[in-house]
């Protein structure tokens, strides 16, 4: 007995299906719309744009740069070794630049130097020369002598004062790497080895799908080369954790999607013992491909993430021709199309109330939360529309027999909570279950950091760890972002900092920075200096006594006085500006700004209060800021849990009454709070993801309570249901537990307490009064 | 990048070399391993292009094995140096001052103490060695190889007879160096005085 209706729906809903198809293979034509980007997944806590522009700059070398140490206990070794690999990359075609030696152009160098000796000269020896023009000259004299002062780029006829040896003097240095003079290589020496630096530069970034893995490839290939010579390799680079965040986030989703298909399929089938009902997957399939597509079209892209988390829709998605599969052991004999319009309310009511669940979640903040949302809705549409749509026209006709083991257990099961019940009457068990939550919750830790979102091998964070050991060299994410109306103002600005950050580099709070006034000093400075040295003649006696002829000094002299007042976009042109690039962020809608880099930093609030009182000045702590949003959002999530309970009250008012409604949310409420306070039993904290985890659990577990409530062919055929159905959702969210990121696993174990609580309390549900008949008392 | 003491480092692998009765490098290095203590006195010229008299000035050194080399300054200033392998020092009114320890002096210092320990390996690897003449007057030319040195020497010559007589440095800039090293002798140990500079 199939309606009209019925036979036009498959056809309706094919044609529904080959549209989405031929959207999604539009979607997939030529890049790959999938992203790795972990940033992408993170709330936009910068909305100012310049913020946003400093921290893509900032973050750019992570994502485009590798560095590796090449190390043996023979420096020769360790040189030749790192220069065989430096010209293996450079033939791969994987990097843009690969350097393992330093090719200064001195002519450049002597150039830049001469040009800058008003602009470049440091604050003290600006001073010196201000204050005791006497001793600027004598030490001037001294140097010339001296045969340690080390070597002068400049020849001392074209720079008799030294202004460019005291500018090369000053300009800070970078860790404890030093310039191997034969080869040019960059080398540290620590642990009984020499290192040497071999830096690289990437054609495309980290978010590149490949090109992570090629990077990784390569380097390990090298890692092989170079270890037959006993050299040993460390590399440090965002590449790196790319590659392995893409190589966690494929494996896990075979095993997650892998296992929980395996299982679903198999329960399927030991259940109802019918190849055809393997059919039943087919929404599972349909739900990807409207999540996939949904995501892309909203997003522009679907992050890998997504994939992972989304794969445990798996679970979900087979819910709904479950729940029509399993009237097959009370309706006898059971026909498709009959049994889907005795639970299509159900399964309608339930698709709502899941939607809503999800959906609460795309409200957070996150990003990534958003898109699973989206994933997750537009797949349970999907796998809804197939299994009422399509699923009973392939399965009409099929002869169900399910096996009667199941039905057994779920018979079971009701005589325990019957014989339960006998001795305990529902309010004593109610109020021990308050007194396990009070119990757990009061030892419920919170806990969120941004690296519950990696979970990052133990190896990569070593190696970076020892790289910074070894060079000194440390960055750190944190950085000052400081905006001024004109240069003068904003190296006034920055020189102010950095009066402040060089206390703190004295107090070894911090191991120094790098700001654009090392480099350059304002305007009214360089005025200062041109005035002191119209002065110098006086002092000059020594220098004359030398030999050093009048009329040269007098000639550079006036060289000097002619040289030009230096902008920051002068002095960033010659080779020693090159680690100062970065830092220039050049005109803004309201003047100019600048970054101010940081290395070895051990205290972030310290570096907030420096900037408390200076104008202009602002730290940039991503992290810290993350961190703080997380915490603020945990908050968010209750309140959007329990505004989703809320709507879906009002979505069950209509089918159950307000009574009916309060109790079959007032279930899955009390499920999560038990799952909180087991989290608390179980000492584990309480992170956003076991928060996000509970609040859709909320949306599923309804499910059950309408299941449970709707008692179609009975309590104990209800109880079937809904356990295939937590077992099912269970199969594939459960797995996610056993994820390395700290962020998924948490989710997955939050959701599989949720689900077994969810299960357990589903028969409190009630009953509906039916007009069918009702073969069991209600419990 | 410190050039004189490349040619210190050259002083002392070919110091006291009037035993040597093959001109060969290696044999060299082994006898420069062998005396303590090297007194002397130098006369260092610095020949700048720009100036018609060369910048002169006068004093003592004194290089022992296993504690470095002091580099007294006397005429037309006084300044004390000292280069061990914990980098060098400048005296002052208050004692013996260590000087940052720039990169690139840093490593030049390395090279330097390996040499004074008889290891002609250093100086091989930056420089091409080319030896000529006999025992009794002899010049060692040295090339240097790497790019980034070419760019600073074009070429340093070490004359000796019995003793080494001088070095000079030809820089790429039209600059010149000439340090005669005068009266070297390693009969005399290191005064107490001495001792207590390089230990301090």
């Amino acid at each position: 007995m199939t309606l009209p209706s019925e036979r036009m729906l498959p056809r309706l809903f094919l044609i529904l299906l080959l549209a989405v198809l031929a959207l999604a293979g539009w979607q997939w034509r030529g890049d790959t719309p999938l992203s790795a980007n972990l940033m992408e997944l993170v709330p936009g806590t910068a909305p100012d744009a310049l913020e946003l522009r400093a921290e893509q700059r900032m973050q750019e070398p992570l994502n485009r740069e590798m560095l590796v140490l090449v190390g043996h206990k023979d420096r020769q070794q360790a040189i030749a070794m790192a220069q065989k690999l430096g010209e293996q990359w450079q033939a791969s075609g994987v990097f843009e630049k690969v350097q393992w030696n330093l090719q200064a152009d001195l002519p450049a160098l002597r150039t830049q130097l001469l040009q800058g000796r008003l602009a470049m000269l440091s604050a003290a020896d600006r001073q010196q020369l201000i204050e005791h023009p006497d001793a600027f000259i004598q030490q001037r004299v001294q140097a010339l002598f001296d045969p340690f002062t080390g070597f002068s780029l400049v020849p001392s006829q074209d720079d008799w004062l030294g202004l460019t040896g005291r500018i090369q003097n000053s300009q800070p240095q970078h860790g404890s790497v030093q310039l191997d003079i034969g080869s040019g290589a960059l080398v540290a020496d620590a642990d009984g080895k020499s290192w040497v630096m071999l830096r690289a530069r990437t054609v495309g970034n980290a978010f590149d799908m490949n090109l992570p893995l090629q990077v990784a490839d390569l380097l390990q290939h090298s890692r092989e080369e170079a270890a037959r010579s006993d050299v040993q390799l460390l590399a440090a680079s965002g590449l790196l954790y790319a590659a392995s965040g893409q190589r966690q986030a494929a494996r896990e989703m075979t095993w997650v999607g892998g296992g929980a298909t395996v299982g679903i399929l198999l329960l399927l089938l030991l259940a109802f013992r019918r190849w055809r009902v393997l059919l039943a997957f087919v929404p599972v399939l349909v739900g990807m491909l409207f999540g996939a597509v949904a995501c892309v079209a909203l997003f522009g892209h679907m992050h890998v993430m997504t994939l992972v988390l989304g794969s445990s829709l798996i679970g979900v998605a087979v819910d709904y021709p479950l729940h029509y599969l399993s009237k097959s052991w009370s309706l006898k004999p059971w026909h498709s199309w009959p049994a889907l319009r005795l639970t299509l309310p159900g399964l309608t009511l339930s698709l709502i109330t899941s939607c809503i669940g999800y959906l609460a979640l795309a409200w957070t903040p996150f990003p990534a939360l958003t898109q699973i949302a989206v994933f997750s809705a537009a797949g349970l549409v999907g796998a809804y529309l197939s299994a009422v749509c399509l699923l009973p026209a392939l399965l009409k006709g099929v002869d169900l027999r399910p096996a009667q083991w199941p039905m057994r257990i779920a018979e079971k099961l009701l005589e325990l909570r019957e014989s339960l019940l006998k001795y305990l009457r529902t309010p004593v068990l109610l109020a021990l279950l308050i007194a396990f939550c009070v119990g757990g919750l009061l030892q419920l830790q919170s806990k969120n950091d941004i690296r519950q979102w990696v979970g990052t091998p133990q190896q990569l964070t070593d190696e970076a760890q020892t790289i910074a050991r070894i060079t000194g060299y440390q960055p750190t994410s944190q950085f000052f972002l400081v905006c001024a109306t004109n240069q003068q103002e904003l190296l006034e600005r920055l020189t102010a900092l950095s009066e402040r950050l060089d206390q703190l580099v004295n107090l070894e709070k911090l191991q120094g920075y790098l700001s654009l006034n090392q480099l350059v000093s304002q305007p009214s400075e360089q005025r200062k200096v041109r005035e002191a040295l119209s002065k110098l003649p006086q002092f000059w006696q020594p220098l004359l006594e030398l030999g050093v002829p009048a009329a040269a000094l007098q000639a550079e002299l006036a060289t000097l006085q002619a040289l030009p007042t230096e902008d920051i976009d002068a002095a960033l042109a010659g080779p020693l500006a090159e680690p100062y690039r970065t830092l220039w962020l050049g005109p803004t809608d309201d003047g100019v700004a600048a970054m101010v880099s940081l290395q070895g930093l051990n205290n972030p609030t310290l570096l907030r209060v420096q900037a408390l009182d200076l104008p202009g000045v602002e730290l940039v702590d991503r992290l810290g800021e993350l961190n703080q949003v997380f915490a603020a959002t945990q908050i968010s999530a209750a309140e959007l849990k329990l505004a989703s309970c809320v709507l879906i009250v009002l979505v069950l008012i209509l089918p159950f009454g307000l009574g009916g409604a309060l109790r079959i949310v007032s279930l899955p409420l009390l499920a999560a709070l038990c799952s909180l306070a087991s989290l608390g039993w179980l000492g584990q904290p309480l992170t956003l993801f076991s928060l996000f985890g509970l609040l859709l659990v909320t949306a599923i577990s309804v499910d059950y309570a309408i299941l449970m409530r709707e008692q179609i062919g009975g309590a104990a055929a209800s109880l079937l249901g809904t356990l295939l159905a937590a077992v099912t959702t269970w199969l594939s969210f459960g797995l996610l537990a056993v994820s390395s990121t700290p962020a998924v696993s948490n989710f997955g174990l939050s959701v599989s307490l949720g689900l077994a609580f969810s299960f357990i309390l589903a028969p409190w549900a009630g009953r509906q009064v039916h007009a069918a008949p009702i073969t069991e008392p209600a419990a | 990048m410190n050039s004189l003491l490349k040619c210190l480092g050259a002083f002392a692998l070919l110091g006291l070399s009037s035993l040597a009765q093959a001109f060969d490098l290696q044999q060299l290095s082994d006898q420069l391993a062998k005396p303590d203590v090297i007194h002397g006195s130098f006369i260092q010229e610095k020949h700048l292009r720009a100036l018609p008299q060369p910048l002169t000035s006068k004093g003592s050194f004194v290089l022992a094995k296993n504690h470095g080399l002091l580099w007294l300054l006397k005429t037309p200033l006084q300044q004390d140096y000292r280069i061990s392998d914990k980098g060098i020092a400048r005296r002052d009114a208050n004692g013996w001052q260590m000087l940052p320890n720039k990169s690139a002096g840093a490593e030049q210092n390395r090279l330097f103490l390996a040499v004074l320990q008889g290891d002609s390996s250093g100086l091989q690897r930056d420089f091409e060695l080319s030896l000529s003449g006999d025992a009794q007057n002899w010049k060692l030319t040295l090339t240097p190889r790497s790019m980034l040195l070419k760019q600073v020497f074009n070429q340093i010559n070490i004359d000796g007879g019995e003793l080494v007589h001088s070095i000079e440095l030809l820089e790429t800039q039209g600059d010149r160096t000439l340090l005669r090293m005068q009266d070297s002798t390693s009969a005399q140990p290191l005064s107490d005085a001495e001792q207590h500079d390089f230990a301090e």
